[in-house]
């Protein structure tokens, strides 16, 4: 079975003013399948809404194919296109910003579908029974944006996405502007709807404590590289690119007793994506850089089914003793903590 | 103002504080609703609160800069024994930036874009250390340093832009630190950070604040975050402090259910979380009397609605503000 998404080796460059390139995306490749979500997870400048927008097919890969449903996209063919409406939604980072602050949510929910010609009667209709999905209240329908919290705004916003049934919903951040109890109905929201709907997410996000139950598998963007690609379990509890590792061991869990594991610490911060050096993109904060790994990119290998991993060195990671799956065990400890006098 | 204070003594003392916002046609919104805290010397307490909580307007009024058209209705503030609300803004302005210092969120955006950053940690020592400004540059450098700058003598004439936000952090805690306060006030200062950058920027303001042996006040969003750097957590809701106490009881035995919440926030099993929410209702129906978190709370009963609950000891060193803590019938 052909997957519904596929990227092969995206390249995005943007020109600069005297001969510089920024180096965007360099050589990403992914798939999805149907009802299946895919988080890109990286930091600020490591290209994950580049990648994005690639594949909306709002601007041009400079290399690399994108095919959604088997066909091509870019080059005048994206999410605006006729063929492609409504199949193809995106949801985005700042709820407040992204709908429109003079419009009443019912007839935000509904204006995807005034575009695929359903009339006001369907439309009505489809805008009902979607807020029920939703859990947004009736009432919400006919308040202004700014008349909700943040987490209601951002439900709408989903459901501006939901409303025509894609088939593949690209995420950018949909959670990070959010309080962490919104946040966590966001999440559970989107499990839901990809359980009645079968919807593939495509999540874009730095948020790590969020990716790990919503998604199936993970890939780790870093300097535009995906260094590592697992099942989302996989990753969490044996991650192998020394980047994964130290990643995940900054994410903070609310638990005294879980403290940061200190087997791989990185230092400084993602350097600027001009004019990259050749070479492993992390070989000027890795502990395990060599000679080879700054002037050879390491080429993904498998290690597992569905586990990619392009490091020279991700052996010695393995022998490291990171095993522990700080969040299996916080998971553990907080089912204790909430299981007491719930009312 | 220079020693260490001795154990006990209470660097910041806020009690009964309230502070409105009154509104046009409108009846006057309560930002904060009774506030009572201590900070003591070397002190780190976490104040983790959603947005709209009254965290930012607490750390305001501290300062004694409660934004217009905000007052401070009742209570007050005393920081170090004065109250800086009370104060000449001449007197208060040799406080603020010396003994009592801010980091602030967002930096780039915050920091003087047409002063190098150098010259800005060089100015507070400048003004408030009475040194000469040879002297005062040397300070800097010295604190670029001690904040981890990579190549702190090309960096002390970088302007705000050409640093990353990691590094312009950096420089704000720099800034904060660089006269040795008794008390700084971190308000969400590493929420617009990457996570890697993060947990260096609070490895780093935890090390600097204990070398120079002042109380911090952290204000966060954040709960996980508090788990790991304070000493105390105090959690606020609609203007009032709801539960406070010890970092490892706190972790161990939240007693308020909206603590219960934003620690459910975190777990992975939706059916356990959903046994701690309530779903949202759109505001507005917030009601004038009873407990204010009674619209959100599962455990609500009919006295929750009408009677407010007052911050009552669970434990030593352990308060709630609700009716029924989950403690009492575990």
């Amino acid at each position: 079975m052909s997957a519904m998404l596929d990227v092969q080796n995206l390249v995005k460059l943007f020109p600069l003013a005297g001969g510089k390139v920024v180096q965007a995306v360099n050589g990403v490749s992914f798939t999805i399948n149907r009802g299946e979500t895919l988080s890109l997870v990286g930091e600020s400048g490591s290209g994950k809404t580049t990648v994005g927008r690639c594949i909306l097919g709002l601007i041009d890969a400079t290399e690399g194919d994108v095919y959604f449903d088997g066909e091509q996209m870019g080059r005048g063919r994206n999410i605006r296109s006729k063929a492609l409406r409504g199949r193809i939604q995106l949801v985005f980072q700042e709820p407040a910003e992204s709908l429109d602050p003079r419009i009443r949510i019912g007839e935000t929910l509904g204006e995807p579908l005034r575009y695929l010609g359903m009339n006001r009667a369907d439309r009505d209709r489809r805008v009902r029974d979607t807020a029920t999905h939703l859990g947004l209240p009736e009432r919400a329908l006919d308040r202004y944006p700014s008349e909700l919290s943040a987490g209601l705004q951002q439900r709408a916003g989903i459901g501006r996405a939901i409303i025509t049934r894609p088939e593949l919903i690209v995420l950018d951040e949909p959670t990070s502007a959010l309080d962490p109890t919104a946040r966590a109905e966001i999440v559970d929201l989107l499990i839901r709807l990809q359980a009645e709907f079968g919807t593939a997410y495509l999540l874009i996000t730095h948020d790590l404590s969020t990716v790990r139950f919503v998604s199936h598998r993970v890939a780790v963007l870093y300097l535009g590289s995906i260094v590592e690609e697992a099942p989302s379990e996989t990753l969490f509890a044996k991650p192998l690119h020394p980047y994964s590792v130290g990643l995940l061991a900054s994410v903070l869990l609310p638990d005294p007793e879980l403290t940061r594991s200190s087997a791989i610490q990185l230092e400084g911060e993602i350097p600027s994506p001009i004019d990259l050096p050749p070479g492993c993109p992390l070989a000027g904060r890795c502990p395990f850089a060599d000679a080879r790994c700054k002037t050879e990119q390491p080429p993904p290998v498998m290690v597992a089914p569905q586990h990619f991993v392009s490091c020279f060195h991700h052996a010695k990671v393995a022998a490291l003793d990171h095993t522990t799956d700080n969040f299996a065990r916080f998971q553990e400890d907080s089912t204790r903590l909430l299981s007491v006098g719930a009312g | 103002m220079t020693g260490v204070p001795a154990a006990g003594s209470a660097i910041l003392e806020v009690s009964d504080l309230w502070v409105g916002f009154p509104s046009y046609r409108e009846q006057t919104l309560h930002a904060l609703k009774g506030i009572d805290l201590r900070i003591e010397a070397g002190e780190m307490i976490g104040l983790v609160g959603e947005s709209g909580s009254g965290k930012t307007t607490l750390a305001r009024a501290i300062m004694g800069l409660v934004p217009p058209p905000g007052v401070i209705e009742r209570g007050r503030v005393l920081f170090n024994g004065r109250d800086l609300s009370a104060q000449s803004d001449a007197a208060r302005r040799s406080v603020l930036g010396r003994e009592l210092t801010m980091v602030i969120p967002n930096p780039r955006a915050e920091l003087n874009p047409v002063l190098s950053v150098g010259r800005q940690i060089s100015n507070i020592a400048f003004y408030h250390l009475g040194v000469s400004r040879q002297e005062a540059d040397r300070i800097a450098l010295d604190m670029l340093r001690a904040v981890h700058i990579p190549d702190p003598e090309r960096r002390f004439n970088a302007y705000p832009h050409e640093l990353s936000g990691g590094m312009a952090q950096r420089v704000v805690i720099a800034i904060a630190l660089v006269c040795s306060p008794r008390l700084v006030i971190s308000d969400d200062a590493t929420s617009g950070l990457d996570v890697t950058v993060q947990a260096q920027v609070l490895d780093l303001l935890q090390t600097m604040v204990r070398e120079k042996g002042a109380a911090t006040l952290f204000i966060t969003r954040d709960i996980a975050i508090t788990a790991h750097f304070c000493s105390r957590i105090a959690i606020i809701y609609a203007g009032e402090v709801v539960e406070i106490a010890d970092r490892r009881r706190f972790f161990a035995r939240p007693g308020h259910p909206y603590s219960i919440m934003l620690l459910a926030a975190f777990s992975h099993n939706p059916a356990l979380r959903a046994r701690w929410t309530r779903a949202e209702e759109i505001a507005g129906a917030t009601p004038s009397t009873g407990c204010a978190f009674a619209s959100r709370c599962v455990r609500r009963q009919t006295r929750c609605l009408n009677e407010a609950p007052s911050l009552r000891p669970l434990a030593s060193g352990h308060a709630v503000r609700c009716h029924f803590p989950v403690e009492a019938q575990a």
